[in-house]
């Protein structure tokens, strides 16, 4: 379900992305390539053709008109219609290769042709015809062009002066109409190649900025994923140049920032580590003789038995406290080793319990033979913890549970308490958190749990906490069965 | 009633020094101190105590290098006393020829229960003889011989060693010989073991890296064969 709408999203991006600068570039390009090999190609085919069909026109015109004024002359003014069908083929016989046809007034039933007879547009015949004012020229010329079955004709008419003959002739522009379009042929071609030229240049222009973009890109990302020493290389001093010179001081400053954090971080955690490391040498010396002081009690002053008791108790307190503390700044420092072995999990239950005498206040469920391989002392330390925790807020019975779930270790730590308060959920394995703000004093020192988090998490597992539905509260241990023993083989 | 076992503690804190010799005087030790190394090396010479607790953190040379000095010619049993339980500290301690450890603040019980364990490692029990190959185990005479010629053990080492002849053949857990060699009682540090295993079989095999006396069973621990 949500599958599709993700490949969706994932394929109009790059869509988008296909849109954004290179098929823009491509577009414009092609855009600026056709509009000047249009224009180009336009204007060279007008100019062409106009030229070229002049030119065909004049000479066939004038050949015409010598033609006409030749033969017409020498006719006589009784000729009959053979005679002038005569004179009309050699009117005709030129190199021109038209065709002419001669009219008389006179004799409206004979049509002089030198080959097909052909007929004369009306409005051609009409321009003819009609009487010309001045008298400058003997022959006045017509034409015009027409198209008779799909072929472009060249029609000329002019009247013999002086007599009622009409000479018309009729050439065909076929060669020039075949010159032109090969010439339009060449120029789409021409367009055509320019285009592709241009989407290539496109291709290309639009490689060399994309490409630095898709190194800012990936190097944006490797930052962002937090590898700090990305830099990139500066090429040329073009805008994309400033850009990545610009990167790479925002990536030198962030570096700088978080290297003066981190030091700082670093710096605090070694106090913590120096701190509660200076407090093991007078406590380890305290320890000692509250030892023997605590012996002695039965035989001390009643005043005083009570404020050695105290003294023993807090001292007590004070190591454990210090010790977790020391727990927590190894995890912190990342010092922390796995010492694996391979051990019964029912026996490490049963012993951690034993160790603490809280084998009444403890149902245990575990297989028996059930074994993993794991740190025995960080499993107790997560235990004393989860159990210790349990016993605390939920009072005895407690309920340890372990099975294995497919290749996990999973051990159930359940108690018939009140629960956890579900804004008090997230934050149980927070370091020092109390879930009850009155009473800051607990027997606690406020890091077991997320001691026993680390711990966890150093075998590659977890530990989470739930509220049981009919009450009560549940903590998960979930270990990966055989944890990594990489230093086995030398051993 | 046996001669009380003294005890040579090296320290350079005073209070640490003073209130740890009050705690093991009243736990019934004989006990000497030093405040550096050097003292402490030169007091093992003269006055022959039975154990020594080293503080590893100590000016001038420190505790590793007092252990390695003394293991060059003395096996008398050692028990580190480090204020850093970082992992690589114990490590290297136990490489050094430590016997045991226990880390700071230390309550005087653990830390006497620990030195009569280690004590105890040196005390004879059966009245036997077993050989691996070139190796003699006497166990009357707690003495180890390989062709002939006396092996300097310590006592740890010894008595891994005893407990490993006493199942030939059989594999015992690093938690089993933790119990029994260590008497920690249930969850010891199987680094322990290892280092142990590692400096007894520097002693014991031709070639420490290709051992053929005690075999790493994988996944398990360790086993003592008789070379065929």
């Amino acid at each position: 379900m949500t599958k599709e709408p993700g490949l969706f999203r994932g394929w109009a991006a790059s869509m988008l992305r296909w849109i954004s600068l290179r098929l823009r570039l491509v577009i414009v390009f092609a855009l600026v390539a056709l509009v000047s090999a249009v224009s180009v190609a336009g204007i060279a085919y007008w100019l062409n053709r106009d030229s070229v069909l002049k030119r065909a026109q004049d000479s066939s015109l004038r050949s015409f008109r010598e033609g006409l004024k030749a033969h017409t002359d020498s006719l006589p003014l009784d000729a009959d219609c053979a005679a002038v069908r005569k004179a009309a083929g050699q009117v005709a016989d030129t190199e021109q290769g038209y065709q002419v046809l001669l009219l008389s007034d006179a004799m409206p039933g004979c049509t002089a042709a030198s080959g097909r007879e052909f007929a004369v547009p009306d409005t051609l015949r009409r321009a003819v015809d009609k009487p010309r004012a001045d008298d400058a020229g003997a022959y006045h010329l017509y034409w015009i062009r027409i198209t008779m079955d799909g072929d472009p004709y060249l029609v000329g008419g002019a009247r013999v002066e002086g007599s009622d003959w009409t000479g018309y002739m009729l050439k065909s522009l076929n060669p020039e109409r075949d010159d032109l379009n090969s010439l339009a042929w060449s120029l789409g071609i021409a367009t055509a190649l320019s285009l592709i030229g241009s989407a290539l240049l496109a291709q290309a222009a639009a490689t060399t900025v994309l490409r630095p973009v898709q190194r800012l890109g990936e190097a944006a990302r490797a930052l962002g994923e937090g590898k700090l020493d990305t830099r990139l290389r500066i090429t040329g001093t073009d805008e994309l140049a400033d850009l990545s010179r610009t990167f790479n001081q925002t990536a030198e400053r962030l570096e700088q920032q978080v290297e003066a954090l981190s030091e700082r971080d670093k710096a605090s955690r070694r106090f913590v580590a120096d701190m509660s490391h200076e407090l093991r040498t007078p406590l380890t010396a305290i320890t000692a003789v509250t030892e023997v002081l605590e012996e002695e009690q039965d035989s001390l002053d009643p005043m005083i038995a009570p404020a050695v008791r105290l003294v023993v108790s807090e001292t007590r307190r004070l190591n454990d406290l210090v010790e977790n503390l020391m727990e927590v700044t190894r995890f912190d420092a990342g010092t922390a080793r796995l010492v694996a072995d391979e051990v019964d999990v029912a026996d490490q239950i049963t012993a951690c319990i034993d160790a603490r005498a809280w084998l009444d206040a403890v149902d245990l469920d575990a297989p028996r033979g059930l074994t993993a391989r794991l740190d025995p002392r960080r499993l107790d330390v997560i235990l004393a913890n989860l159990i210790g925790n349990a016993l605390k807020h939920g009072g005895s019975p407690v309920r340890v549970t372990a099975r294995t779930e497919d290749d996990d270790l999973v051990v159930e730590v359940a108690d018939n308490g009140p629960g956890i308060p579900e804004d008090v959920l997230p934050h149980v394995f927070d370091r020092f958190y109390k879930a009850d703000a009155s009473r800051a004093r607990s027997e606690g020192s406020g890091l077991g749990l997320s001691i026993a988090v680390e711990n966890a998490r150093i075998h590659g597992g977890a530990i989470s906490a739930a509220n049981r539905p009919e009450g009560g509260a549940v903590f998960t241990l979930r270990l990966p069965r055989y944890a990594p023993a990489p230093d086995e083989e030398e051993r | 009633m046996t001669r009380v076992p003294s005890l040579l503690l090296i320290e350079d804190d005073d209070a640490i020094r003073t209130a740890l010799e009050l705690s093991l005087s009243r736990q019934g030790h004989r006990v000497m101190t030093a405040a550096s190394g050097e003292d402490g090396l030169k007091l093992l010479k003269e006055q022959r105590p039975d154990l020594i607790v080293l503080d590893v953190m100590l000016p001038g040379i420190d505790g590793f290098e007092v252990c390695r000095r003394i293991r060059r010619t003395d096996q008398l049993p050692i028990i580190l006393l480090t204020a850093r339980s970082d992992d690589i500290d114990i490590v290297v301690g136990l490489e050094s020829g430590a016997d045991d450890y226990v880390v700071k603040p230390v309550q005087g019980r653990v830390l006497d229960a620990r030195i009569r364990a280690v004590l105890r490692r040196g005390e004879r029990e059966t009245t036997d003889s077993a050989t691996f190959g070139n190796l003699v185990i006497d166990r009357s005479a707690m003495t180890v011989t390989k062709n002939g010629e006396d092996l300097q053990l310590t006592p740890t080492e010894l008595r891994l060693l005893l407990e490993l002849s006493r199942r030939p053949g059989q594999a015992l857990s690093r938690q089993q010989l933790l119990r029994l060699v260590w008497e920690h009682d249930y969850l010891g540090d199987s680094r322990l073991v290892d280092a142990c295993v590692q400096r007894l079989r520097a002693k014991v095999e031709d070639v420490p890296s290709s051992p053929r006396l005690i075999k790493t069973v994988r996944g398990v621990g360790y086993r003592l064969d008789s070379p065929s």
